[in-house]
């Protein structure tokens, strides 16, 4: 296996101030993990590929509000990685458009770990 | 639209089969004797949204493409351990709905290997229904 830190990884922040069941976490992570692969898979084809291949990394970490989670959006957009921001369509739990989950990646997982790395695991 | 897509379009094959009718969605059945943390009980599903797609992307584009185009849909059910997802993979299959596991890579938590999460479709919630309609949301 090559040097762990150079594997693709991405990550999943949630909005913790939302109190949303597992259930509900579960499947708006998942809706960020698909958008950013489908969004990274134009721009960043050989990168996707390579993620996949070292077994798909990803990490689940939360922050406190709304606030938070949308500074980090525009820090990794301006660090250039793929983001995607999760509305919900408010069917259940919240809401219609809460922004409840922001996913980053696949990308650098140094980049990513400079942009997270102070974030509490979910 | 970037010169590639575009003579993909052109070139692509049309979408052909039976255009799924309905509701669709994507189940994930979450192996529930592991007693995994919440935050990786997300990592795990979102491994086998991805997963789903990409298969799907082969093998059922016309369902991959309608199920994106309404929303996403997923859910998120328990399932009581392995051997009961791998009896209701085999359900599916029968049912000839699309499947897939994800085994974990036991970096942290739990085992190396141990069957964390069958992910079913995106089918339609009338085929999905007989699988997973009893089973309990998570």
């Amino acid at each position: 296996m090559a040097s762990t830190a150079d594997e693709p990884t991405m990550a999943l922040i949630v909005r913790h101030d939302l109190r949303l069941s597992v259930g509900k976490i579960a499947v708006q992570c998942a809706h960020a993990a698909v958008s950013c692969t489908l969004g990274a898979r134009k721009s960043h084809t050989r990168l996707v590929e390579r993620w996949r291949q070292t077994g798909a990394r990803k990490i689940c970490l939360k922050v406190e509000d709304l606030q938070a989670l949308q500074r980090l959006a525009g820090q990794a957009q301006s660090a250039g990685l793929v983001t995607h921001l999760v509305k919900d369509a408010g069917h259940t739990e919240v809401e219609p458009g809460t922004i409840t989950v922001l996913g980053i990646g696949p990308g650098p997982r140094r980049s990513i770990d400079a942009l997270v790395g102070e974030l509490k695991p979910y | 639209m970037g010169l590639r897509s575009f003579i993909h379009r052109m070139t692509a094959p049309r979408l052909r089969g039976v255009l799924p009718g309905g509701d669709l969605k994507m189940v994930f059945v979450v192996n529930h004797s592991l007693k995994m943390g919440k935050g990786k009980i997300a990592a795990q599903v979102g491994h086998g949204a991805v997963q789903s797609v990409m298969e799907a992307g082969v093998k059922k584009p016309e369902y991959l493409e309608a199920w994106l185009a309404s929303g996403q849909k997923k859910i998120c059910v328990k399932g009581d351990d392995a051997d009961h997802l791998l009896r209701l993979e085999s359900q599916a299959k029968q049912n000839h709905i699309l499947t897939s596991c994800v085994r974990d890579a036991g970096h942290t938590q739990i085992p190396s290997g141990s069957f964390t999460i069958l992910a079913l479709g995106p089918a339609e919630s009338d085929a999905l229904e007989p699988i997973t309609g009893t089973l309990k949301l998570l």
